[in-house]
C-alpha cells in the first residue's frame, strides 16, 4: 500500500513514466477496438514490428551519415520520424491493396511482418554505435522516458483520444456497414483513411514509448476482454480503455515491487484480465443454465 | 418518358471494377411503387440494387433521378453485418439517421425520437436495448427496416430481406414491408421468394442472361411465366 501511495506522490522518481504508463494503458485500445472489430488484430502484431523497422532504418540512416534532420540532434525526434514514416507508408500500401481486392489479406499482413522483424534486426546489426540505444529504444524503455517526450506522448495520446471519442459514431459507422454508410452520403475512403492515419499514430508514437510488445497487447487484449461484458458501442470502447488503465497500473506496481520488466508485467497482467472476465462469463453460463 | 420516375436507367452497363454484370439496362421505377427482383444467384440483383443506391458507378450509359436524388433506406443482407460487434438494436437503428450529421456534431434529441418511431413502426421497440447480433433473423431484419424508416427515405430498397428465415417470419417481413408501401414508400425488394410477391409487388424485373425482362407483377408472377423464366435460367 505503501508503494502504492508512493507511486502518486508528486516527488515519486518515476512518475511520469508511469503516468507515460497509464495515458497509453488507457487510450491504446480506444484504437484497438476498432482493430478488433474490423478484425484487423494481425494488422496490431504487424504495426508495431514495421515501427520498430522504422526507428532501426532512421538510425542506420543516422550511421551512415545521412541525418533526417541536419541540425537535430535529439534521437527522439529521428527515430519518431523513421516510425511514422514506416507505418504511414506500410499503412497506405496495405490500404490501397485491400481496395484493389488483391490477394490474401492475412499473407500480406504476414509478409509485412516477417520483413519488418527481419529488417529491424539486421538494421540493429549494421548500427555498431548505437545499439544499445536502439536496443532500448526497440523494447520502449519507458521507464527512462525524458520529459519532452513525456509531454509529447500526453499530447499525442490526448489527441488521438479525443478523436476516437468524438468521431466514434462515424468510425463505427463506415467499419459495421461501409455500404449502409455510401447510400447515406459518407466519404468511406476518407473515414477509414482518418481511422488509419489515428491507428498508425498511436502505434508509431506508442512503440517508441513503451516497445512494440506493450502497444500490441494495449491495442488487442483490452477490447478483447471488454467485447465479453460490454453492450454497445460506448460501454465497450470505455471498459475496453479501463481494463487498459488498470493492466497499466497494476503492472506497474507489479513491475516496481518485485524488480520486473515493465512492457512483459502489464501484458501479462491484461491476458490475467482476460482470463478472468472470461472464466467468470462461461462460471455465469454454467449457472444460468443450471 | 414516365413522369413519376423516381429513377431512371437508360442504355446503362452495370458492374465491378470495369467488368459488366448487366448490359443495355432500360428500367424506370415509379415513385410510389413496389418492384420486387427476381433472378438466379450471381445474376446481378444485388449488383443491379447497389448502383440504384448508389455504391456502384454505372459502368456506361446513364442513371438519372428525374425527380432529384431519392433518399434511400437500404436494407443490405443481413448476413453482410459482422456480429462481432457489441452493438444493441438501437444503435443499429440510429445509423439511419447519421445522413443528417454533420462530422463532429452529436446525435440530436429528436434523432434518437425519430429512431424510437422507426422502432415502433416495425414493432422492434422491445428489441431496443438487446444485443443486435443476439436476434434472430426476423428481429434483425426488422431493426435493419427501422434503420431505413429512421433515414426519412423515400425509397426501401432491400437485398433478400427474408433469405434464410422460417416461412411464419416471411410472411411477417413481407406484411410488414407491404403496409410501409402502401403508406407511400416507393420499395425495390431483391428476393428468392417468388410467391411471397403474389399481390404485393406492382412489376416485376426478372434477371436472365444478362438481361432485364420487367413487367406488371400479374403477368411477370403467371404460372407460365414462372415457368418460362425457370427454364430460362431466371431463378
Amino acid at each position: 500500500m505503501d508503494l502504492l501511495l508512493e507511486m502518486f506522490s508528486p516527488e515519486f522518481l518515476l512518475r511520469h513514466a508511469l503516468y507515460a504508463s497509464l495515458t497509453i494503458g488507457l487510450v491504446a485500445p480506444l484504437v484497438g477496438v476498432y482493430l478488433v472489430l474490423r478484425r484487423l488484430v494481425f494488422l496490431g502484431v504487424a504495426l508495431p514490428q514495421i515501427s520498430a523497422a522504422g526507428i532501426a532504418f532512421a538510425f542506420f540512416l543516422h550511421t551512415l551519415g545521412v541525418h533526417l534532420y541536419p541540425h537535430q540532434e535529439e534521437e527522439q525526434v529521428m527515430a519518431l520520424t523513421g516510425s511514422v514514416l514506416f507505418v504511414a507508408v506500410a499503412l497506405i500500401a496495405l490500404a490501397t491493396l485491400e481496395r484493389r481486392g488483391r490477394g490474401l489479406v492475412e499473407g500480406r499482413v504476414g509478409a509485412a511482418y516477417a520483413a519488418a522483424a527481419a529488417a529491424s534486426i539486421l538494421f540493429v546489426a549494421a548500427n555498431p554505435y548505437g545499439e544499445s540505444t536502439l536496443l532500448s529504444l526497440l523494447r520502449g524503455e519507458v521507464l527512462g522516458i525524458s520529459l519532452s517526450q513525456f509531454w509529447a506522448t500526453i499530447a499525442v495520446y490526448g489527441g488521438i483520444a479525443l478523436c476516437m471519442l468524438v468521431l466514434q459514431k462515424e468510425f463505427t459507422f463506415v467499419s459495421f456497414d461501409r455500404e449502409m454508410a455510401m447510400t447515406l452520403g459518407k466519404n468511406v475512403a476518407a473515414w477509414d483513411l482518418g481511422l488509419y492515419l489515428l491507428i498508425g499514430l498511436a502505434i508509431a508514437f506508442g512503440v517508441m514509448t513503451v516497445g512494440p510488445l506493450l502497444i500490441f497487447g494495449f491495442l488487442v487484449i483490452p477490447p478483447l476482454a471488454a467485447r465479453q461484458i460490454t453492450r454497445g458501442m460506448w460501454p465497450f470502447s470505455i471498459v475496453a480503455s479501463a481494463i487498459g488503465g488498470t493492466s497499466a497500473l497494476i503492472g506497474f506496481y507489479l513491475s516496481l515491487r518485485w524488480d520486473l520488466p515493465l512492457g512483459p508485467t502489464d501484458v501479462a497482467v491484461a491476458c490475467v484480465l482476460l482470463a478472468l472476465i472470461v472464466a467468470g462469463q462461461t462460471a455465469l453460463g454454467w449457472l444460468k443454465r443450471a | 418518358m414516365n413522369p413519376n420516375a423516381l429513377i431512371r436507367f437508360s442504355e446503362a452497363s452495370i458492374g465491378y471494377r470495369g467488368s459488366p454484370v448487366l448490359e443495355a439496362v432500360n428500367l424506370e421505377i415509379t415513385r410510389g411503387s413496389f418492384v420486387g427482383v427476381l433472378g438466379a444467384n450471381g445474376s446481378g440483383k444485388s449488383t443491379l440494387l447497389k448502383t440504384v443506391v448508389g455504391i456502384l458507378p454505372v459502368l456506361k450509359g446513364r442513371l438519372e433521378s428525374p425527380m432529384g436524388r431519392p433518399r434511400f433506406g437500404y436494407v443490405p443482407q443481413r448476413d453482410t453485418l459482422d456480429a462481432l460487434y457489441p452493438l444493441t438494436a438501437f444503435e443499429v437503428a440510429l445509423m439511419g439517421t447519421h445522413g443528417r450529421l454533420a462530422p463532429l456534431s452529436f446525435v440530436r434529441k429528436e434523432m434518437r425520437e425519430r429512431t424510437l418511431e422507426a422502432l415502433a413502426e416495425v414493432r422492434a421497440e422491445g428489441l431496443a436495448d438487446r444485443l443486435f447480433a443476439e436476434l434472430s433473423g426476423g428481429e434483425r431484419q426488422r431493426i435493419l427496416i427501422a434503420r431505413a424508416l429512421a433515414a426519412d427515405s423515400d425509397c426501401l430498397v432491400l437485398d433478400e430481406p427474408v433469405a434464410g428465415i422460417d416461412h411464419t417470419t416471411v410472411e411477417v417481413i413481407m406484411d410488414l414491408t407491404s403496409s410501409l408501401h402502401r403508406r407511400g414508400l416507393t420499395t425495390l425488394m431483391v428476393n428468392h421468394h417468388i410467391l411471397s410477391l403474389r399481390g404485393r409487388a406492382d412489376e416485376v424485373v426478372w434477371i436472365s442472361e444478362h438481361r432485364l425482362v420487367c413487367g406488371p407483377a400479374d403477368l411477370m408472377l403467371s404460372k407460365e411465366k414462372i415457368e418460362e423464366m425457370l427454364m430460362a435460367g431466371g431463378g
